[in-house]
This record gives C-alpha cells, sequence and structure tokens, in this order.
C-alpha cells in the first residue's frame, strides 16, 4: 500500500504558532468612519462584525471599504451591517497551518478568524504577514537559513525576490483618478497600483489603505490618484534576497515591495507578503527542495 | 467635591484633521504650557464638540511595525532611521484615523469618588468634563491624586 507523505516546511505547524492574539471587533451598528478609525488604528485588515450579543455574523475588509467609496455609499451614515460578508472565515488554533493557507488562498481573502471552543468565541487571528514572521523567525534560527548569515556566502542556494514576485505590476498614469485606481484594483485582485508618470516612470503607489483613509477624509472619487499616493515608491532589486526583502516589509512596515531588474525605474514586479507566504519556504533552496511529495511501499 | 473643584478649566485641544506630527507638535507645545508632560489630548471638531481623544500611547501603537515581535530578534538594526522613514510614510495619517471615538466624559456636578472609580475600573488617566456639548475641562488622574491626597497630609 503506497503511503504518500507530503514533505513541507509548515508541516506540523499549527495556526496558534502563527497567529495573532487580538481580534479587532466592531458592532453592527458602529458607522463606516469608525470602522475606518479602528482598521488603521490597529493595523487591522478587517474587522470582525458581531450582532447585539457580540456574536460574530459577519466581517468588514478593507476591499468593503474601498467598495463603499466606490459605490458613493456616505460614510457617516453607514453601517458595518450595511456592507459587510458574512459568516466570517475561521480556522482552529490546531488546524495545520499548511491548510489556513490553501483556505485563505481558495477563499481570496488575506485573514482568517481563529475559532475558540464556544460556538461564539473568537480567539485571534491568522494572516500572511504572521505566516511569513513564523517562517522568518524559523530562518534567522537555522544555521543553513540566509537570514542568520553574515559576510560572503553563496547567494545562488538562496531564494530571490524574483522567485517569489508577481512578475506583473498594475500600474496607472498619474492624470488618473481614483475612480479609475480602484477599478485597477478590482480588476486585477491587486492589493496595490503603482502610479507612473508621463514618461512610464514610477512615481508613487496607492493601496487600499490609503483608498481607505482618502474615504475617511473626505476624497471625492474624481480627485487626482497622484495626490493621495505614497512616494516614493518602496522597491528592491529582484535579485535581492527573499529573506532581506521580507525583513525590509516587517521594518518598515510594508505589504509589499515593487522589483525592478538593475534600474529602480522599471519596476518588474512586485512581491507582497501573500506571494512570500504562498511559497511555504523558508530562505534557501534546500527549503524549497524538500517541498517534494515522496512515495514509499 | 465635583469635578469642577478639581477639573482644569484650561486645556489643549486637536482637531481631527491634524496631521500625527501636528499632533506630535501639539503634545510638545502642550507639555511646555502645562509645565507638566501631558499624555493625551482632546480632539474637539469646528462646532467646539468633544469627538475624540489622542493620547501618546494611541501613537505609539500606531508607529510601531505591526510585526513587532521579529524586532526582538533583529540585533542589527538602525531603529532610529527605519523609525524615520516609517513616520516619513504616514504623512497622510490624520488625528482622526487614530483617535479614540469612544470617550469617557463626566459632567461637571460629578462626584470625585465617581470620577475616581470610572479611572481605576476603565484604566483611564484623564476625563474630559462636558457640560450639554461644551467641552469645560479636563481632570488628569493626578489633579485628583494630590486632591485625594491633601486630605490625610
Amino acid at each position: 500500500m503506497p503511503v504518500v507523505v507530503r514533505r513541507d516546511i509548515l508541516k506540523g505547524l499549527l495556526v496558534e504558532d502563527a497567529m495573532r492574539r487580538q481580534v479587532i471587533r466592531a458592532p453592527q451598528d458602529m458607522y463606516l468612519g469608525q470602522c475606518v478609525n479602528q482598521l488603521i488604528k490597529f493595523k487591522a485588515g478587517a474587522l470582525l462584525v458581531g450582532d447585539k450579543t457580540g456574536c460574530p455574523v459577519g466581517v468588514v475588509s478593507k476591499t468593503d471599504i474601498v467598495g463603499a467609496f466606490y459605490g458613493g455609499l456616505p460614510i457617516a451614515q453607514t453601517l458595518a451591517i450595511d456592507i459587510m460578508n458574512g459568516p466570517a472565515l475561521t480556522c482552529f488554533p490546531d488546524d495545520e497551518l499548511g491548510g489556513a493557507l490553501d483556505l485563505m488562498r481558495k477563499n481570496g481573502v488575506h485573514q482568517l478568524f481563529v475559532q475558540g471552543a464556544e460556538p461564539c468565541a473568537v480567539v485571534g487571528t491568522l494572516s500572511y504577514g504572521d505566516v511569513v514572521a513564523l517562517l522568518y523567525r524559523y530562518c534567522r534560527a537555522c544555521p543553513q537559513g540566509a537570514a542568520g548569515l553574515t559576510g560572503s556566502f553563496d547567494r545562488t542556494q538562496f531564494l530571490t525576490v524574483r522567485d517569489a514576485m508577481k512578475t506583473c505590476a498594475v500600474s496607472r498614469g498619474n492624470n488618473s483618478s481614483l475612480a479609475e485606481a480602484i477599478e485597477e484594483l478590482t480588476t486585477h485582485h491587486s492589493g496595490a497600483v503603482l502610479i507612473v508618470d508621463g514618461d512610464g516612470l514610477p512615481s508613487g503607489v496607492i493601496s487600499r489603505t490609503d483608498i481607505v483613509l482618502a474615504y475617511h477624509h473626505g476624497a471625492s472619487l474624481e480627485a487626482e490618484a497622484q495626490t493621495i499616493a505614497t512616494s516614493p515608491v518602496a522597491s528592491c532589486d529582484e535579485n535581492f534576497l527573499l529573506t532581506e526583502a521580507i525583513r525590509q516589509m516587517f521594518l518598515k512596515d510594508l505589504q509589499r515591495l515593487f522589483a525592478y531588474a538593475k534600474d529602480p525605474a522599471h519596476i518588474t514586479g512586485v512581491l507582497s507578503l501573500s506571494d512570500a507566504a504562498q511559497m511555504r519556504s523558508g530562505s534557501c533552496r534546500a527549503c524549497m527542495a524538500s517541498r517534494i511529495i515522496v512515495s514509499s511501499y | 467635591m465635583y469635578a469642577r473643584d478639581i477639573m482644569s478649566p484650561r486645556f489643549h485641544t486637536l482637531s481631527p484633521t491634524n496631521t500625527i506630527a501636528e499632533a506630535v507638535g501639539m503634545f510638545h507645545v502642550a507639555s511646555k504650557e502645562e509645565g507638566k508632560r501631558v499624555f493625551g489630548l482632546m480632539v474637539i471638531d469646528e462646532s467646539d464638540r468633544l469627538v475624540g481623544m489622542l493620547s501618546l500611547y494611541d501613537i505609539l501603537l500606531f508607529v510601531q511595525p505591526k510585526h513587532i515581535h521579529v524586532w526582538s530578534e533583529i540585533e542589527d538594526l538602525e531603529a532610529q532611521v527605519l523609525f524615520g522613514e516609517l513616520l516619513d510614510r504616514v504623512k497622510s495619517v490624520q488625528v482622526s484615523d487614530i483617535m479614540t471615538t469612544s470617550v469617557v466624559t463626566v459632567k461637571p456636578q460629578t462626584h470625585v469618588m465617581v470620577i475616581a472609580d470610572l479611572m481605576i475600573k476603565r484604566h483611564i488617566r484623564r476625563v474630559p468634563v462636558v457640560e450639554g456639548n461644551a467641552l469645560v475641562g479636563i481632570v488628569y488622574i493626578s489633579d485628583l491624586f494630590y486632591h485625594l491626597l491633601q486630605k490625610f497630609l
């Protein structure tokens, strides 16, 4: 009888090893303005919406807020319950981390809520960033990992940004409106839009967070996207070690780094924390090679 | 003894549209003018209505990287440079984006023991005093403490 064993760097790791034990909640009658306040204040990707008894009934994510902005809903009069998605996607603390990542990818979400023993108890959250942070810490502790190495070493043994990045970055011209930037984000299911000037050179980035903030500040959908863009563009060479790029993202609190080939003016792709998490690997190729399916008889 | 007896009728405020950098400057000015460290400022709108509170804790919470636990294992980072870059990127963030909106307030006629109870149970160090819709003062935990302490000295 053949036994298939999937060797995986995440094997044996549980959700509770990576999860964040903080849940940002919102009552269902919370106005969107306050929802934005909570999302920004706690740097959360989504709020868990509860009913009058506190039981979870849905989720309001930054994507939902962007949708409300695009739909012209008044931020001061729209409630969380009006735009929330439900029910919240959950996992358990003792679920395998790999399975939780699969669930996130399958459903196109960036965060899972971690369900406690009681029906209404939510004890934490799990995001792609939490998984990458755990892998990064393992990498630093591993004698083979690039994260802990100093001085000269064989760089070919290690993963680079190019191994994990998406090769097409979504971009718009700097005279585009906010509405057009939102359309671009939605069409490509992207987390950020690169803003390029008349010569095609990158001049800024607009993320969902920037759009949520613009909504909160009363910006118009017709406003120029350039006015809310973050500049300069956070980028690195595509031959940068993956572990170094991850470190930069953590330290600078970035969700993504744009990648270029030698010249920062020519963006070739984008590396996000979700891309890094989906690699399910540490920093070296040995980790990648270990992800084979072994059949034994 | 009531809130009106121990409150500071002179107080500094922020606007919801102030940037975080401006708020940091206001904390500095308020501390200088009050002659003591000010850890929290009230936020009022254009109608002078109290809409929130911003504390140093709120600002620190916001500027620290989300995955802070990774930092504890990184010994070779230049924190000042990184914080500088981080602060530079949050220039667009305003006071209204990170302030605390559910503010506990008292009336001028609220008894000091009720205020002390509120501060202990809710872990708060300052309480705005509101009369109708108007903000009339603020009670600091230090004022309350030393006022009560005087009875025993």
